[in-house]
């Protein structure tokens, strides 16, 4: 009963990375895209508006190679940048340009995460790559501002906490999550959260110490960063590894990336567990 | 990295031993080479192509068309020609298919002794084949860089002579076969499949329109080495010019104009010298090499070689030899056709152009015309630039078919600006 009409999208040969919608624009999202599964080939970058009946291409670009990360600016709503596989970001204007406004080539691996930070004052992007590092840059792509190591395993994860200004997590193929603080270029903690790769990691939007992480294990955990010895709470139930969490910034439901399924009604009860009522798409 | 490895070890949760039972991930040990082995194509030039017997290169010897790319190509990227495992040149026409002439060639261009040379002579695919056969020896390992050519000068030489062939021939209906001339089997494809003579005159025009427009907007100026020759009149004074412009189109021609034409081949047929390839003088080169030498060297890499195929078809019918060829390279290459944004197949009759169904986008020998050890090597030029000039990622194709019955076609790939 969740959705009666599904609006979709569909292009041949390119298969769906990344999904953001627009923090300007309601009905707008972005997706990067790969093809061949973003195991070799070129990418796609696609700027979408959803109409009453379906869901229209506004803009989209290809790239040399795939592209696995999506991030819109918070400062102009046409303003992009996106991840690829070639290690680099590339900053794209979705009214004007055919060609990519910068692009920037310092990670020496794939670039798998891109957010853009949305303390206002900031403005800044991280991007999280298979080089393990962590990189902070200013809007401009203009060079990384600061470099973050010590991930010991690939990066495939790195998001802006949207409370703690300067504070990036980051999820690791060293089975880590890490909290960061941009500023001092050090890293104020490392969570050993599964005994497997962690794909994705997310912040909770209406408590600034939760934060999500998803792994390869098939579970997902929350963890408070006030005491990291055991989560608070760990979801099973999918068959598959956990490609990407997202806490929801209303009505605190959890959306997982891997199969779609809607986990409503999570309000963190005070003894801190999850009242769960999991339906699949 | 290799993102096939680090994805697929996704495919395992942490901590259980058995694979989930639907999934099973597989090494598949396929053919293709480790990157660093790829046969790359670095650069390619091509001289124009002139109208043979009445073009400006008419009193041109093959070897100096052939000198002329086979030094530009060096000089463009600054490559000394002793870096060169081998040279490989296709020519059909010259005795020998112009063994002792690319040789020649090669002193004249200053290469050094060490450096070998050799011919070959597929036909109408020998430039081509010039290339296949390069790129064989890398992957096998044995040079690391080499350069294939193709020249034809059918100004000083034409197809007269079969050569010696056994009288057991007339009793062999397929080894006869191989004595219809080209215009013959035109005739045959067209009406085989039914193409009209409204169809080949309106697709000659098409290629004239694409050629003169290519021509127009600067896009062959790039490629074209400007060859400096003499040219003997009449009365027998010489002169000497400069030749940089393809001299087989004719921007002007209309419809009528080709319907104008009488059939040159059958008396009620409909292949004429307007929906035909012309006859004509020119040679290309292609520098080649296996990846990791041709980065070590920081040479650029403007296409790769995916994937090739030559077939052979009846030789009554030689014109469809694209139509199995293509395919055949598709497969090899892991591709299909609608992964291919530009096709370049050699117009050597509108006939068997129409019967392969491919489009091209520069006008081909019809317009241009087809110097026949010339042709393969040019046509690979020609995509690499167009390719290029479209600054994207993007698939190619290069086919011909071939006198006696065959077809030869090869997949490359512009990796993107």
């Amino acid at each position: 009963y969740l959705m009666t009409t599904m609006k979709v999208f569909r292009c041949p040969g390119r298969h769906g990375y990344a999904v953001e919608a627009s923090p300007f624009l309601p009905n707008r999202l972005a997706c990067a895209a790969s093809q061949y599964y973003g195991i070799t080939g070129s990418g796609s970058l696609f700027v979408l508006d959803q109409t009453e009946t379906g869901v229209v291409l506004v803009r989209s670009w290809q790239w040399g190679d795939g592209l696995f990360d999506v991030a819109w600016s918070e400062a102009n709503e046409h303003v992009l940048v996106a991840g690829g596989g070639d290690g680099s970001l590339q900053l794209w204007d979705s009214a004007n340009q055919n060609a990519p406004l910068k692009v920037a080539k310092e990670h020496t691996q794939e670039v798998y995460s891109v957010d853009w930070s949305q303390t206002r004052a900031e403005n800044l992007i991280a991007s999280g790559s298979w080089d393990r590092s962590v990189k902070v840059w200013d809007q401009n792509l203009s060079r990384s501002l600061v470099t973050l190591r010590g991930h010991e395993g690939v990066v495939y994860s790195s998001i802006w906490s949207p409370h703690i200004p300067g504070c990036i997590a980051s999820a690791s193929g060293d089975g880590t999550l890490r909290v960061w603080d941009v500023k001092a270029a050090a890293c104020r903690l490392a969570v050993p959260a599964h005994k497997a790769e962690i794909l994705s990691c997310d912040w909770c939007k209406y408590d600034q110490n939760l934060v999500a992480t998803g792994s390869v294990d098939c579970s997902v955990c929350v963890w408070d960063l006030r005491n990291v010895t055991q989560p608070v709470n760990q979801l099973l139930g999918h068959n598959y590894a956990i490609r990407r969490v997202k806490p929801a910034k209303a009505n605190e439901a959890l959306f997982d990336g891997n199969s779609l399924t809607l986990m409503s009604d999570l309000p963190l009860s005070p003894d801190g567990r999850f009242q769960q009522n999991i339906q699949s798409v | 990295m290799n993102r096939l490895k680090l994805i697929s070890g996704h495919l395992s949760p942490g901590g259980s031993a058995a694979p989930l039972p639907d999934l099973r991930s597989f090494d598949c040990g396929c053919a293709a080479p480790s990157p660093g082995d790829e046969v790359v194509v670095v650069h390619g030039r091509r001289t124009a192509i002139g109208k043979a017997k009445k073009g400006s290169f008419k009193d041109t010897t093959p070897d100096e068309l052939l000198s002329a790319v086979m030094t530009a190509v060096l000089k463009d990227v600054g490559l000394s020609p002793d870096q060169l495992g081998d040279v490989c040149v296709g020519n059909v026409l010259q005795p020998g298919a112009g063994a002792l002439m690319a040789r020649v060639a090669h002193f004249l261009s200053g290469f050094p002794e060490k450096v070998p040379v050799y011919t070959v002579n597929r036909q109408c695919s020998s430039g081509l084949q010039a290339l296949l056969n390069i790129a064989g020896s890398i992957r096998s390992g044995s040079i690391q860089l080499g350069l294939a050519c193709g020249v034809e000068s059918m100004s000083l030489r034409s197809m007269g002579d079969p050569g010696d062939l056994s009288s057991g021939l007339s009793a062999n209906a397929k080894a006869r076969d191989c004595l219809i001339p080209m215009g013959v089997t035109s005739e045959n494809v067209a009406e085989r499949f039914g193409v009209s003579r409204r169809q080949q005159d309106s697709f000659a025009l098409d290629s004239q329109i694409k050629a003169a427009r290519a021509r127009d907007s600067g896009r062959f100026d790039r490629e074209i080495v400007p060859v400096s020759v003499t040219v003997r009149d009449e009365s027998g004074r010489e002169r000497r010019l400069e030749v940089r412009t393809d001299e087989g189109i004719r921007a002007g021609t209309t419809l009528e104009d080709l319907a104008r034409l009488r059939p040159a081949f059958k008396p009620d047929g409909t292949t004429t010298a307007g929906n035909s390839s012309q006859v004509s003088d020119g040679a290309a080169a292609v520098l080649l090499g296996r990846r990791a030498a041709v980065e070590e060297l920081g040479l650029p890499v403007l296409g790769v070689l995916r994937g090739s195929a030559v077939v052979g078809v009846p030789p009554d019918l030689m014109g469809v030899g694209p139509a199995l060829a293509i395919p055949a390279a598709l497969q090899q290459a892991g591709l299909k056709v609608n992964d291919i944004d530009v096709f370049e197949i050699n117009e050597a009759f509108a006939s068997q152009v129409c019967v392969c169904v491919c489009e091209l986008s520069l006008g081909g020998a019809i317009a241009l015309g087809h110097p026949l050890g010339c042709t393969g090597a040019r046509q690979v030029v020609t995509l690499l630039n167009e390719l290029r000039r479209r600054g994207r990622r993007a698939f190619g194709v290069v086919s011909m078919c071939i006198g006696t019955g065959m077809g030869a076609a090869a997949v490359f790939e512009f990796p993107g600006p």
